[in-house]
């Protein structure tokens, strides 16, 4: 277990460093981030739609299309100098090389979140003092399942020859289920709505969590066969 | 009598329809150096993938009976990491915690200088230089070498040489695929030839005839 908690942190830090040292993901996934939020905050008729009506949509479409540019790179950083053979020829599981890339692409998008947070607030104006562990708790919720099988997507197109427009056409399909979940929920937390009336979609994330999670560790195993 | 540290049984390898070489048989004991030589295309690379486990082969079983190292093609490190921390991920995912253990294998490829640097300014001799080092982090029983003196200048080739001898005597097993029979005819026990799908060999290696390698090799070629 020591090993394999090692394994995972190891790849962790090392996906951190290379996109600490080249920024290729993130400053586009930034860059993104502001564009989406600030074209649909001027796009919308002020005097026929309020900006809270479109937040919630706002905010997670520029999540899932940012987080879309960092999983993208996951895998073609493994697949620049042949990167992933080395980490096959391993004793490392399967397995703790998927929860280790996924733990890389989740600390990306919280970092791309964390920084579109502040953004989201100043351009819609709302204010999230009393509803942030809601609004930390759908983000954390959703990211994980989108993250999970984005994950497991981007091992799978790889090694397809269009790989980075691979990804979006299969990935979209599996984040409706989830997307749409966090988007009733923040609609709920920003209209500060009671937490009985974002139960349901609470649960239906977590079942989403746990189903993406599993099937994407179990999958990965296969993906990496030829 | 020594048991083998690689054993590669009636393997097969097809990639779709076309068949890359059949029923090939090849076993390595501890202190041997295979050297494999064929033609370009003739699947030299895939017999050593086959052989580290990277791929299955469509037909056979291949046994290995210790850790394995490869030197392929490619580096297998990450151009944003420095020589250093692309040996330091290897070694943390092998379960290497040995001080000292990197500057070894900087010093024994004669990257001691270059550590601190991103390989992404590497040329092409130092970063086979690292791929070497990397292949050898774990020391492994089982050293699979593809191209080992590529981009290497004389004396990056002479370190290599005498890297594949001290480790063949401490009773590695090693195959290497070569184009450069003259160099590496100087290391190698025993020579197999790759040639139209089929391997020929491995046949013992005389030092003193290295010129019966490529006369061999070209009749085997003339035959295909």
């Amino acid at each position: 277990m020591r090993d394999y908690t090692r394994a995972v942190f190891a790849i962790i830090a090392k996906d951190a460093t290379v996109e600490w040292r080249t920024k290729t993901a993130f400053l586009s996934a930034m860059v993104f981030a502001v564009l989406v939020l600030s074209i649909l905050f001027f796009a919308r008729d002020p005097t026929a739609v309020s900006s809270l009506d479109i937040a919630p949509g706002a905010l997670w479409v520029t999540f899932t299309f940012a987080a879309m540019l960092g999983l993208n790179r996951a895998f073609l950083l493994e697949r620049e100098n042949g990167a992933m053979d080395g980490l096959l020829l391993t004793p490392v599981p399967r397995s703790a090389i998927f929860v280790g890339k996924m733990g890389g692409n989740l600390l990306f998008v919280a970092l791309v979140e964390l920084i579109s947070i502040p953004l989201f607030v100043m351009f819609y104006n709302v204010s999230l003092a009393a509803r942030l562990p809601q609004l930390i708790a759908v983000t954390a919720m959703a990211t994980v399942a989108f993250v999970a099988v984005g994950t497991l997507l981007s091992a799978m197109v790889v090694r397809t020859r269009f790989a980075e427009l691979m990804l979006p056409v299969l990935l979209l399909p599996f984040l409706i289920p989830p997307v749409v979940a966090a988007v009733q929920i923040t609609a709920r937390v920003l209209a500060e709505r009671p937490l009985s009336e974002m139960m349901g979609w609470f649960k239906l994330l977590a079942a989403f969590d746990i189903v993406f999670c599993v099937l994407s560790v179990l999958l990965f195993e296969v993906t990496l066969d030829e | 009598m020594t048991e083998p540290l690689l054993d590669a049984r009636e393997v097969s390898r097809r990639f779709g329809y076309r068949q890359i070489f059949r029923r090939i048989s090849l076993s390595i004991k501890p202190g041997e150096v295979v050297a494999l030589i064929g033609p370009n295309g003739a699947g030299k690379t895939t017999l050593l993938r086959v052989m580290a486990g990277l791929l299955k082969p469509t037909e056979g079983t291949v046994d290995r009976r210790g850790t394995i190292g490869l030197v392929a093609h490619h580096s297998m490190g990450y151009d944003a990491l420095t020589a250093r921390e692309n040996l330091a991920f290897a070694a943390r995912l092998w379960g290497i915690d040995q001080p000292g253990r990197i500057d070894g294998l900087l010093d024994q490829v004669g990257l001691s200088k270059w550590g601190e640097e991103r390989t992404a300014i590497f040329s092409r001799g130092m970063t086979q230089r690292l791929a070497i080092a990397r292949a050898l982090v774990h020391d492994p029983e089982i050293l699979l070498l593809d191209e080992p003196l590529n981009s290497l200048d004389e004396p990056g080739a002479q370190v290599v040489l005498e890297l594949i001898e001290e480790l063949a005597g401490r009773g590695r097993a090693i195959a290497l695929v070569t184009h450069q029979f003259e160099r590496i005819v100087r290391v190698a026990t025993s020579v197999a030839y790759l040639v139209g799908g089929t391997l020929v060999g491995p046949e013992l290696v005389d030092r003193r005839a290295p010129e019966a390698v490529s006369a061999k090799y070209r009749r085997l070629l003339a035959g295909a």
